[in-house]
């Protein structure tokens, strides 16, 4: 045994890594173990801020990251009479045909996306009990405003939802694939909205602000036929903290102006950060070779109803003379040079903010609350707040009367493209007769049940059973 | 092909047999030593300072003995009278054997025979001359005055002294209890492929390799048995000289080095790598020096690469034109113009550019009795047969090995290499669609069609692209159907590299602690640089110079084990028995960053200093740890009852606290019946046993497509992301997972009951296995309802069953002198099927939203089979919108059937369409020598597989609107489903290719020698010289699979092709 020696040795030298504290449980360097996490305000608000990340959405050509916002336009402004896309191809062209499938992607992903930012809001309610009280009320009221925010989108979109207001786990597949009536998933986010409102002030255009839930609570109130509650609301942001831009252009390219109220933020040349959408609009910039592209029928209203809008709002695509682009987010304000097509910077990394709710659209829904779901009304109060958007467009004749028909047109060319028509023609109660005439002329395939869209066919698959799909898929 | 003879293993007893240092040299040295030393003194006297000068000496004298000793040593051999004796070597059948070593006993002297059994070697009185050679019994011969000797060795039939490498030390063959193939690389290095894993398809039974990519330096898939685990991989351990590597390190190595394969298939043998043994476990040892004469060896080969194309994707416009024509009477405007640019091509022809491979291999082997070394330095050139593909590799290897006393040895390893990886930076699927009218470059001719009012620009030689040609004509027609950039310039404008550095190498101490009992203790690592960078130009991009950019990554991982462990190896009398115990522990810390830059102007600096926006900044830390504990005990009783016991305990840093540590027993028995007195005579029955093998190995890999999920999953993670919030990023912390702290191993057992056999004295030998192999509680990363945040989370779900037979059977058909001719057939099947999925239990799934085509997951089916609904018929062509356009195009849609023929088409009317697994994997190999000439071939199938070849879908542009069925005039419409959600794209992957084919001729020695050569062969070898797909398959290569879960296994989007090899090369010995 006289090597004994040496095999210490070894033995000591073999060891060595293996006898470290601790050896089996390396701390994490590259994330943090939200075990110890959400300790004070500072933490707290990096998981309020990862709401807003959600909402945001990621510039990936990959649909399996949350697209959030950015993808918006397909589900709704492409899914009324506004647009379609340049080649009437693929899957993006389900949704102009209203022949949208329950495996669409973009449907899936625009469920996943909403439901993440309701999960990132759940996570931070969940997590408040290490908030100061002066941060605790402002930080659970953004987290409900975006809450109540996503499910409003989601239940406009696919009506009966799965109603989740807390962390749930794979194991909760009850309420994972329970779908509860629309109206109980209201009660939330009229609450939600309620909450942020009493709790928020007006200090944010790209957080959630007291006008924000305000105005997105009329227009739940529109939505649900409540019209003296939206006035309310709508009455006590008008003369506020907002106003008109004079310059319509403005409102886009001029960001924070104070018309916003609630808008995503973007900044271009960062992968993390930025929208591609400005560029998927153009011809052939971004990924697709040109979507949310301009109707006819759209171009029509514009010119007939939009004043000095319809200028500011479409153009003709410089490479195809016979296709019409929306000009609201043009790629970081740039027109794309001689082609419509040669931008100076990256135009798929564009860092146009995404206006959710701006003023005129609060001044409209005023009119809409006092038109309290009749054919007209001649209220001076609805008479100021129609005129101010109409003066603003360059249209100086006075109205003495405005009547359903008359709002709506106004609606679709002052927020044309801003992905307000659809719900506009459900709210007006008007979206069967305008979509049948309008799919009927182009020969797509619209039919009643085609106003809410597919649950997602995943989640149907993954429900073994549990989950109904809705009407007419 | 042979068996499994392990020179390196014998050689290594002969090491450890003493030879003590002959007293005559010792005192040879001394005096010779005193000699120079007086000198040495009397001419330093005269010098002035002599004592000075003497203490030098002393001081140095250590150095100068060892000099002085090799001289001596010189001057010794010169001393000697030494003469030269030649002879030859048969077997008691009088054949001549070929590469016997003859050495001379207590030497560094030694030969080998030649193919004539000659050798010839230089000795003197007294020297003892062994002959050894693996399969025969060692023979040593006393020189006297002989010149001429006649060696007859005496074939050992029981292969007593084999011995196949089973984890941890090896066991002799006749006693193995397990399910272990061995592959020795006699010629696999003749095999005209990059990697070592490409050289191995169809040697061994059990173990499917399919070449899922044929880009240059991919690497194929390797499955031993089956899919048997859920989680991303199901690759088996790859342990190279006792250092467990990732199948990447596999491109690293060189085939050349490669002495032999060991692959531990069944449960019981792979149990001793424990928690990660599931999938198999493939044992590469790397050569070693022999003792004896320095050996230099140069072996090089050029090989001539061109890719199988597929017929079906290619449409000319000829033949459209003469469709469109016939059904018309008629060419539409668009297929006439297209016709008038006058280019009618297939894109394979550009972008399958075939290739040449080239490889060098350098070595030099030798040593003494108690120090060995094997250096090897190679060079490897793959041009691919992609367009830009290419990969070069330089490695080199050192290996040492030395005895110091009777007691202690030790030895290093160490291997450098360096690869640069060019990518083929695009997707076949996506450049072959049918556009045979586009021209890559414009000439004079297509120049013309140019539309100028939009692109006034374009000039001779510029890339062609398709929006180019529109608005021509009197019709103003437009014949694009995208505005994408050309083909050509989306693969020839990018350069993608990846570049890698590693370096492998381990120390080793042996102590023996007292006859039969060892300690052993090693440190072993490899340090792995990865350098990614990747150009995309100014035109390959629709977008120009803004979407120009430059990405680049840098990741380094290193890599460290240590093993302790006893090994008791004793037979007393009847008893054989040995064992092992030990310890080992394993880190590996990752690290590494990425950048992006964009903004260029211009192709003219491709690197980040040109750049003007820099983007994508990140970086990782990652660390993973694990430790273990093991033993095994091997008995043999009168090698006659054998028995094997093993036992591992894994701890690793991936599971959860209470769960990090798993168990992994196995045990196996043997009855060698042959060795019973009732068998012992018979003249058929030269070997028989029986054996069977039961145990438990486990599986710790997880691949969720974040290695921070992957490495940390019981942990609740938050990363870093960021919101703007008026105009600036604000810092977000959000949630990665849903955390899992009960997650634990998955789990494997299997049972395997077998036997070995040989007939009429070894002429017909051979074994049949079967087993079945569970495993349950499977690393799932599952997918879970939206509503949780998250899509996936992972479990431990489910059970999965693969049950099949393997067959090997040798036969040695005709062994005469001057010809000799053997055959291998090698066979396994497989049935895989999910027993279990709990509450997941026909989860229906996809890989890509954007073509959702189904994977059902069902109890009592494979694992992932392909699911969808079953096509009727065609849309007739007379209801779609335009069946010309684009060329070669499909309809998107079809007719499906109404299987519960309840009047319409939903959900209930899918069914399952197949699977992707082979059921029957064969191999034939034929070795023939006639004289001088060798010659073998291989072929090899495989069965019962179905893939989903999306390649369909784009090639046949199935998505384009102009194909689209007209809503007005097409009757039943709601019987109409998009193609890639019915059986119309699932199709039979079954292929039969012969895979090798060798032929090599041997120089006589006569030639040889006058060349100053030991040995001298020229060959030529083919791989995929003939390859036949199965009817309905309209790919390039049936073995193509994206990499995706194994739950939604078996998604072709067209690859990269099946490639064949046409190669020539040299093997020299000096």
């Amino acid at each position: 045994m006289k090597h004994i020696k040496y095999i210490a040795l070894a033995f000591i030298g073999g060891l060595t890594i293996s006898c470290e504290t601790n050896f089996l449980e390396p701390v994490p360097e590259v994330a943090v173990s939200s075990a110890g996490y959400f300790q004070n305000d500072e933490q707290i608000e990096t998981g309020v801020i990862g709401i807003y990340d959600a909402i945001q959405g990621v510039n990936s050509t990959s649909l399996d990251d949350n697209r959030g916002v950015q993808i918006e336009y397909y589900l709704t402004e492409m899914r009324s009479d506004n647009t379609r896309t340049k080649s009437q191809e693929g899957e993006a062209a389900q949704f102009e045909e209203f022949n949208v499938t329950t495996q669409n992607g973009l449907v899936a992903n625009y469920y996943r996306s909403f439901f993440n930012v309701i999960y990132r809001a759940n996570l931070v309610l969940d997590n408040l009990e290490n908030a100061t009280t002066g941060s605790s009320a402002k930080f659970e009221a953004e987290a409900k405003f975006a809450r109540a925010y996503a499910y409003f989108n989601l239940v406009r979109l696919f009506g009966d939802l799965p109603l989740v207001n807390g962390l749930i786990g794979p194991l909760d597949t009850d309420i994972a694939f329970t779908r509860v009536p629309a109206a109980n998933i209201y009660e939330l986010i009229v609450s939600d909205f309620e909450f942020a409102a009493n709790n928020l002030d007006n200090s944010q255009k790209n957080r959630a602000s007291r006008a924000a839930a305000q105005g997105l609570l009329a227009k739940v109130h529109l939505t649900l036929g409540n019209y003296t509650q939206a006035q309310v609301l709508c009455e006590s942001i008008i003369g506020g903290d907002y106003s008109l831009e004079s310059n319509f252009s403005d409102i886009f390219y001029n960001e924070s102006n104070n018309e916003v109220i609630f808008a995503v933020g973007y900044n271009p040349g960062v992968e993390a950060d930025s929208q591609d959408f400005s560029a998927e609009w153009m011809n052939g910039v971004g990924r697709t070779a040109g979507v949310n592209y301009v109707t006819n029928e759209a171009i029509e209203a514009l010119e007939t109803f939009g004043g000095n809008r319809a200028s500011l709002s479409y153009r003709q695509d410089l490479s195809q003379a016979t296709q019409y682009q929306v000009t609201k987010y043009l790629p970081n304000g740039e027109d794309g040079g001689a082609d419509g097509k040669s931008f100076n910077t990256d135009a798929t990394m564009s860092g146009n903010d995404w206006i959710v709710l701006r003023y005129a659209d609060v001044l409209l829904m005023h009119v809409e609350s006092i038109l309290a779901g009749g054919q007209a009304t001649s209220a001076a109060a609805a008479i100021s707040s129609f005129q101010q958007v109409r003066n603003r467009a360059g249209i100086s004749d006075t109205v003495s009367e405005i009547t359903k028909q008359d709002l709506l047109n106004e609606r679709r060319v002052e927020l044309a493209f801003e992905n307000q028509r659809l719900f506009d023609l459900i709210r007006f109660g008007v979206a069967q007769e305008k979509l049948s005439a309008f799919s009927g002329a182009n020969g797509y395939g619209f039919s009643a049940t085609d106003l809410l869209l597919p649950i997602p066919q995943r989640e149907i698959n993954l429900s073994n059973g549990k989950m109904t799909q809705n009407p007419g898929y | 092909m042979h068996t499994c003879p392990l020179k390196r293993i014998l050689l290594w007893r002969e090491v450890n047999i003493k030879s003590p240092l002959r007293v005559i040299d010792g005192s040879k040295i001394i005096i010779l030593y005193l000699l120079v030393l007086v000198y040495k003194v009397k001419y330093l006297k005269s010098q002035t300072k002599i004592n000075l000068k003497l203490n030098e000496l002393k001081m140095n004298l250590k150095t100068k003995f060892l000099l002085i000793a090799l001289l001596l040593v010189n001057i010794q051999l010169f001393a000697q009278d030494s003469f030269m004796v030649s002879g030859s070597v048969k077997d008691s059948n009088s054949l001549p054997l070929l590469g016997v070593n003859v050495t001379v006993k207590n030497s560094t002297n030694g030969t080998q025979t030649d193919f004539d059994g000659n050798f010839s070697i230089e000795v003197k009185t007294g020297d003892i001359l062994r002959f050894s050679y693996v399969g025969f019994v060692d023979q040593d011969v006393l020189i006297r005055n002989q010149s001429q000797l006649l060696v007859v060795l005496a074939e050992d039939l029981n292969l007593l002294d084999e011995v196949v490498l089973v984890g941890y030390g090896s066991r002799k063959k006749i006693h193995m209890t397990g399910a272990v193939a061995s592959v020795v690389n006699d010629d696999l290095d003749q095999i005209a492929v990059a990697r070592v894993d490409d050289a191995l398809v169809g040697q061994i039974a059990g173990v499917n390799i399919a070449a899922t990519e044929g880009e240059a330096g991919s690497a194929p898939t390797i499955r031993v048995r089956g899919v048997g685990s859920l989680n991303g991989s199901s690759a088996p351990l790859i342990v190279v000289d006792g250092l467990p590597v990732d199948s990447d390190f596999l491109g690293n190595l060189d085939m050349n080095e490669v002495a032999s394969f060991d692959v531990l298939k069944d449960a019981s043998s792979a149990a001793i790598y424990g928690s990660r043994g599931s999938n198999g476990v493939i044992l590469i040892t790397t050569k070693q020096g022999k003792e004896g004469k320095t050996k230099f060896s140069y072996n090089t080969y050029t090989g001539f690469k061109e890719a199988r194309q597929s017929d079906a994707y290619y449409a000319s416009i000829a033949e459209t034109a003469a469709a469109e024509l016939a059904a018309n009477g008629v060419l539409s405007d668009k297929t006439a113009y297209k016709q008038q640019i006058g280019i009618d091509r297939d894109w394979q022809d550009v972008i399958f550019d075939g290739g040449v491979i080239q490889n060098h291999s350098f070595s030099a082997r030798g040593g003494s009795e108690n120090t060995k070394f094997s250096t090897s330095l190679g060079y490897l050139h793959d041009e691919g047969v992609l367009l830009t593909d290419d990969f070069k590799r330089y490695n080199m290897r050192i290996k040492l090995d030395t005895k110091v006393g009777n007691n202690f040895k030790f030895g290093a390893n160490l291997a450098p290499s360096y690869s640069r990886r060019r990518r083929f930076d695009g997707s076949t699927h996506d450049i072959l669609r049918q556009t045979p009218w586009l021209p890559v470059y414009h000439d004079d001719n297509t120049i013309q069609y140019v539309d100028r009012n939009v692109y006034p620009d374009v000039i001779v030689g510029d890339y062609a692209l398709q929006r180019h040609f529109d608005n021509y004509g009197p019709n103003a027609t437009d014949i694009s159907n995208t505005s994408n950039t050309n083909p050509a310039a989306k693969v020839l404008e990018r350069d993608r590299n990846d570049y890698k550095f590693k370096l492998a190498g381990s120390v080793y101490a042996d102590f023996k602690i007292m006859d039969g009992l060892h300690f052993r203790a090693s440190l072993s690592g490899d340090y792995q640089n990865t350098f990614r960078d990747r150009w995309q130009g100014v035109e390959s991009n629709r977008n120009g110079a803004s979407a120009a950019n430059y990405s680049v990554s840098n990741e380094n991982r290193i890599h460290m084990v240590t093993e302790n462990y006893f090994t008791y190896d004793k037979t007393f009398g009847a008893h054989d028995i040995s064992a092992i115990a030990g310890i080992s522990a394993e880190k590996w810390d990752f690290q590494g960053d990425s950048m992006l830059g964009s903004g260029y102007t211009s192709d003219l600096i491709k690197t980040l200093s040109a750049a003007t926006v820099l983007n994508s900044m990140g970086s990782f830390k990652y660390a993973e740890r694990f430790r273990s504990y093991y033993g095994r005990v091997n008995y043999a009783y009168d090698d006659k009852y054998l028995a094997s016991v093993s036992y591992r305990r894994d701890g690793s840093s991936i599971f959860g606290v209470d769960s990090k540590f798993g168990d992994f027993p196995a045990a196996s028995f043997g009855w060698r019946v042959s060795e019973e007195e009732f068998l012992k005579d018979s003249e058929v029955i030269s070997n028989l046993k029986f054996r069977v093998s039961y145990g438990f190995t486990g599986n710790k890999d997880i691949d969720t497509g974040s290695n921070t999920i992957d490495l940390y999953p019981s942990l609740p993670l938050l990363g870093s992301s960021s919101a703007i919030v008026n105009g600036s990023a604000q810092t977000a912390f959000i949630a990665l997972n849903i955390e899992n702290p009960m997650l634990q191993w998955e789990r494997l057992q299997e049972i395997n009951p077998g036997v070995d056999f040989g007939l009429f004295n070894g002429i017909v030998s051979g074994s049949v296995d079967y087993y079945q192999r569970t495993s349950d509680q499977l690393l799932l990363y599952n997918p879970v309802s939206s509503t949780t945040g998250f899509d996936s989370a992972l479990v431990n779900l489910g059970e999965v069953r693969n049950s099949g037979l393997e067959l090997e059977l040798r036969t040695r058909n005709i062994t005469s002198e001057k010809f000799r001719w053997s055959s291998t057939f090698l066979a396994s099947t497989n049935k895989n099927e999910l027993l279990d999925f709990a509450d997941a239990n026909g989860q229906i799934q996809n890989v890509d939203a954007k073509r959702a085509s189904e994977w059902i997951n069902s109890v009592g089916n494979p694992i992932s089979s392909f699911y969808g609904w079953v096509v009727d018929k065609d849309i007739p062509l007379e209801n779609l919108n335009n069946p010309y356009h684009p060329v070669g195009a499909e309809a998107q849609d079809v007719y499906v059937k109404d299987l519960n023929g309840d009047g319409l088409i939903d959900d209930d009317d899918k069914t399952i369409l197949g699977n992707p697994y082979p059921d029957l994997i064969w191999s034939i190999t034929n070795d023939f020598k006639i004289g001088n000439v060798d010659f073998s071939f291989l072929f090899q199938g495989s069965h019962g597989a179905e893939v989903r070849n999306m390649g369909d879908q784009y090639l046949f542009n199935h998505f384009n609107s102009a194909m689209d069925f007209n809503s007005a005039t097409t009757p039943n419409q709601g019987f109409i489903k998009e193609k890639i959600f019915t059986n119309d794209i699932i199709q039979d992957a079954s292929y039969i290719a012969l895979r090798n084919v060798n032929l090599g001729y041997k120089f006589s020695k006569k030639l040889t020698e006058k060349l100053g050569l030991s040995s001298f062969r020229v060959y030529a070898t083919g791989q995929n010289l003939l390859y036949k797909t199965a009817d309905g398959y309209t790919g390039f290569n049936p073995e193509s699979i994206n990499d995706t879960s194994p739950t939604t296994y078996g998604y072709q989007r067209a690859g990269s092709p099946i490639f064949s090899t046409i190669s020539f090369g040299t093997n020299i010995e000096f």
